[in-house]
C-alpha cells in the first residue's frame, strides 16, 4: 500500500511545482476536449432535434443508428480513423495524423451519438404542448426550438457534460491517432497510460488526479451556467 | 375563413376526423360541441395549422394552405393569424408576463406598445395581480386565463378555444366569456369554441356544431348516442338499444354508428298519445333551459336522458317543471343514422 501513499505525494508535488509537463499536457487535452465537445454538440444537440421532433422516412433507424453508436469501442474509431488519415488513406493529404486535431476528429465521432442521442432523450421529454404553444403564438421553428431548450435545459446541460466527459477521458482512439507525442498530442489519459506502463505510478497518479480535477471543474461551470438560468419554472 | 375540404385525419392508422367541409367565416362564433374523444382538439389543432391533415385541404380566405400539391408547412404570417388556447394550456417558463409577451415579441412589437398591451389585456381578464408570478404559482383556472389573454392580446383573425373555462369557476368563466364579447365588439374577430356543455355554446355561440366520432352530426348537437346497429330488423325498421330503452329507427346501415335524435322532433305530452310515433316513452322532466329566447330545451329521463325543444306556451299549457311526468313521442323516421 506504500507505493499508493508515496503516488498520492508525488502527484501533489507535482501539481503544487507547477510541472511544465504535467501543465502542458492538462492545457492540451482541455483544449482537445472544450473543441471537441462544442463542434460534436453543435452538430449533435441539433439532429437530436431533428430526431425528436420531425417525422421523416427512416428517423427510427437513425435512432437505432445513433443509439447504437453510444457503444462503439474507441479504439475500433480510431483505427477506421487511422486508415482515413494515414498517408494511404483519402484523407492522407490533410496531413493530420498524429496531430491533436486528429484526436479533435476522433474525440467528435465519439461524443457526437452522446450528444445526438441524449439531447433526442431530452427534447422528447419536453411536453408537446410547449412547441405547439409557441408555434400557435407566432414563432417560427427557430424560435420554437430555442423555446423547448430552454424548458429541456438541465438535461441539454447534462448532454454537454457528458459529451465533455467522452472527449475527456477518451484513450483508446487519441492513443491511434495522436500518437502520444511528447509535447506534441500527448494527452492526460495516454500519458497516464504510458506512465503507468512505464511503472512511474506517482505521474501518472498526478495525471489522473489532473482530469479529476478538469472534469471537476468544468461540471461546476455548467451548474454555475444553469443557476444563472434560474432554476425554477 | 378557414375552411377543411375533404380532410381525413388518421393517429396511428385510426381515422380520428372526417369531413367533408368545415368553415368558419369571419368574424363568426362558433361552437364545437361532442363528448371526450369526439375529435375536437385534433379539428382545432387542424383549424390552428399545427398539424397538416393526413387527407384534405385547408384553406385560408380561399388560398390552399396545404393540400395535395401544398405539403410544405404554412408561412409563418399566415400561421400568425389563428392562434389556439389548449384544452390544458400550459405556461411557457418565465413570469406571466414574460408568457403574454412572447408572441409579441417574436412579432417584433415595440417595447412600449408590449407593455401597453399587456396591462390592456391583463385588465381585461382579471389577471393583473398575477404578471408577476410564475406557472407553479398559478392554479389551473389561472393558467386557462393568462392562456386566453396571452392569445387575445396577440388579435388574432380567428382564436381557437378548447374547453376554456373547464378549470374556471363560474366568476371566472363569466369574465372570460365577457372578455371574448367585449373583444368582438371591437374589432372582428372570428371565435371557435369546443365544449362539451351544450348550455354553454348555445349561449354563446352564433353556430352550434356537434362532432361525434370525427364527423360532423347533420342535427343539433343534443340526442347524439353511439350505437351498434343490428343486422336484422323488419322492413327495414330496426330497434336500437340506447341506454334502458330500444329506439326504432328506419335505416338499411348495421354495425357501430351514431344516432341522431332532433330535439324539435320530439312531440312533448303529459301522458302517452295514440300516434303514428313508433318511438314513445315516459320519465320526468330533470332539467328546464332556455339557451334562446322563446325555445325551452326540456330535459327528461326517459331510460337514457333526451333533451325536447318546445316554446314558452308549450311550457306552461303542459306545466312542464323538473320532477314531472312527460311522455316524448318521435316517428322511427326522423330518427338521424350517420
Amino acid at each position: 500500500m506504500d507505493f499508493l501513499g508515496e503516488g498520492f505525494r508525488r502527484a501533489l508535488s507535482l501539481l503544487l511545482s507547477g510541472d511544465r509537463e504535467v501543465y502542458g499536457i492538462a492545457f492540451l487535452t482541455f483544449k482537445v476536449a472544450v473543441v471537441a465537445t462544442a463542434i460534436a454538440c453543435a452538430a449533435g444537440i441539433p439532429t437530436g432535434f431533428l430526431l425528436a421532433t420531425r417525422p421523416f422516412w427512416g428517423r427510427r433507424a437513425a435512432l437505432t443508428v445513433v443509439n447504437t453508436a453510444l457503444a462503439f469501442p474507441t479504439v475500433v474509431v480510431g483505427l477506421l480513423l487511422y486508415g482515413l488519415l494515414s498517408r494511404r488513406g483519402p484523407l492522407g493529404g490533410f496531413g493530420w495524423l498524429y496531430t491533436w486535431q486528429a484526436i479533435v476528429i476522433g474525440d467528435v465521432l465519439l461524443a457526437f451519438p452522446i450528444a445526438a442521442a441524449l439531447s433526442a432523450a431530452a427534447v422528447q421529454g419536453v411536453d408537446p404542448r410547449i412547441r405547439r404553444t409557441a408555434e400557435t403564438l407566432g414563432a417560427g421553428p427557430w424560435r420554437a426550438a430555442w423555446t423547448v431548450a430552454r424548458e429541456a435545459r438541465f438535461a441539454l446541460a447534462a448532454v454537454i457534460t457528458a459529451a465533455f466527459g467522452q472527449t475527456v477521458a477518451e484513450v483508446g482512439a487519441a492513443m491511434i491517432v495522436g500518437g502520444n507525442i511528447r509535447g506534441a498530442t500527448r494527452t492526460l489519459t495516454t500519458a497516464v497510460a504510458l506512465y503507468a506502463a512505464q511503472g512511474d505510478f506517482g505521474l501518472a497518479l498526478a495525471l489522473g488526479v489532473v482530469l479529476l480535477l478538469l472534469a471537476l471543474l468544468v461540471n461546476v461551470a455548467l451548474q454555475v451556467l444553469q443557476g444563472r438560468g434560474g432554476s425554477r419554472g | 375563413m378557414v375552411e377543411l375540404r375533404a380532410v381525413r385525419h388518421r393517429y396511428e392508422g385510426r381515422v380520428v376526423l372526417d369531413l367533408e367541409r368545415f368553415t368558419v367565416t369571419a368574424g363568426a362564433a362558433v361552437a364545437i360541441v361532442g363528448p371526450n374523444g369526439s375529435g375536437k382538439s385534433t379539428l382545432l389543432r387542424l383549424l390552428a395549422l399545427l398539424e397538416r391533415p393526413s387527407e384534405g385541404d385547408v384553406l385560408l380566405d380561399g388560398r390552399a394552405v396545404w393540400s395535395g400539391a401544398h405539403r410544405g408547412r404554412p408561412a409563418l404570417g399566415l400561421r400568425r393569424r389563428v392562434t389556439l388556447v389548449e384544452q390544458r394550456p400550459i405556461l411557457l417558463r418565465g413570469t406571466v408576463r414574460e408568457n403574454l409577451e412572447f408572441g409579441l415579441r417574436v412579432r417584433g412589437v415595440r417595447r412600449t406598445e408590449v407593455n401597453r398591451v399587456v396591462e390592456d389585456v391583463a385588465a381585461r381578464l382579471g389577471i393583473t395581480a398575477l404578471v408577476g408570478r410564475r406557472r407553479h404559482e398559478l392554479s389551473d383556472g389561472e393558467v386557462q386565463r393568462v392562456a386566453v389573454a396571452r392569445a387575445l392580446g396577440l388579435e388574432p383573425d380567428l382564436l381557437l378555444l378548447d374547453e376554456p373555462v373547464s378549470s374556471a369557476d363560474r366568476a371566472a368563466a363569466q369574465t372570460l366569456y365577457r372578455a371574448l364579447e367585449e373583444e368582438r365588439r371591437r374589432r372582428p374577430l372570428a371565435i371557435c369554441l369546443a365544449s362539451h356543455q351544450l348550455e354553454d355554446a348555445y349561449r354563446w355561440a352564433d353556430d352550434v356544431r356537434a362532432l361525434a366520432e370525427g364527423r360532423l352530426s347533420p342535427v343539433t348537437p343534443e340526442n347524439l348516442f353511439r350505437v351498434e346497429l343490428p343486422l336484422e330488423g323488419a322492413n327495414g325498421l330496426k330497434q336500437v338499444r340506447v341506454g334502458a330503452i330500444l329506439i326504432a329507427t328506419v335505416t338499411d346501415r348495421t354495425g357501430p354508428a351514431i344516432l341522431a335524435v332532433p330535439p324539435t322532433d320530439i312531440f312533448v305530452s303529459r301522458e302517452p298519445l295514440p300516434s303514428s310515433a313508433r318511438n314513445v316513452f315516459t320519465g320526468r322532466v330533470t332539467r328546464l333551459a332556455r339557451p334562446r329566447p322563446g325555445a325551452v330545451h326540456v330535459t327528461a329521463d326517459v331510460g337514457v336522458e333526451l333533451v325536447a325543444v318546445v316554446t314558452e306556451q308549450a311550457t306552461r299549457d303542459l306545466a312542464l317543471a323538473p320532477g314531472n311526468l312527460v311522455a316524448f313521442a318521435f316517428k322511427a323516421s326522423a330518427v338521424r343514422v350517420f
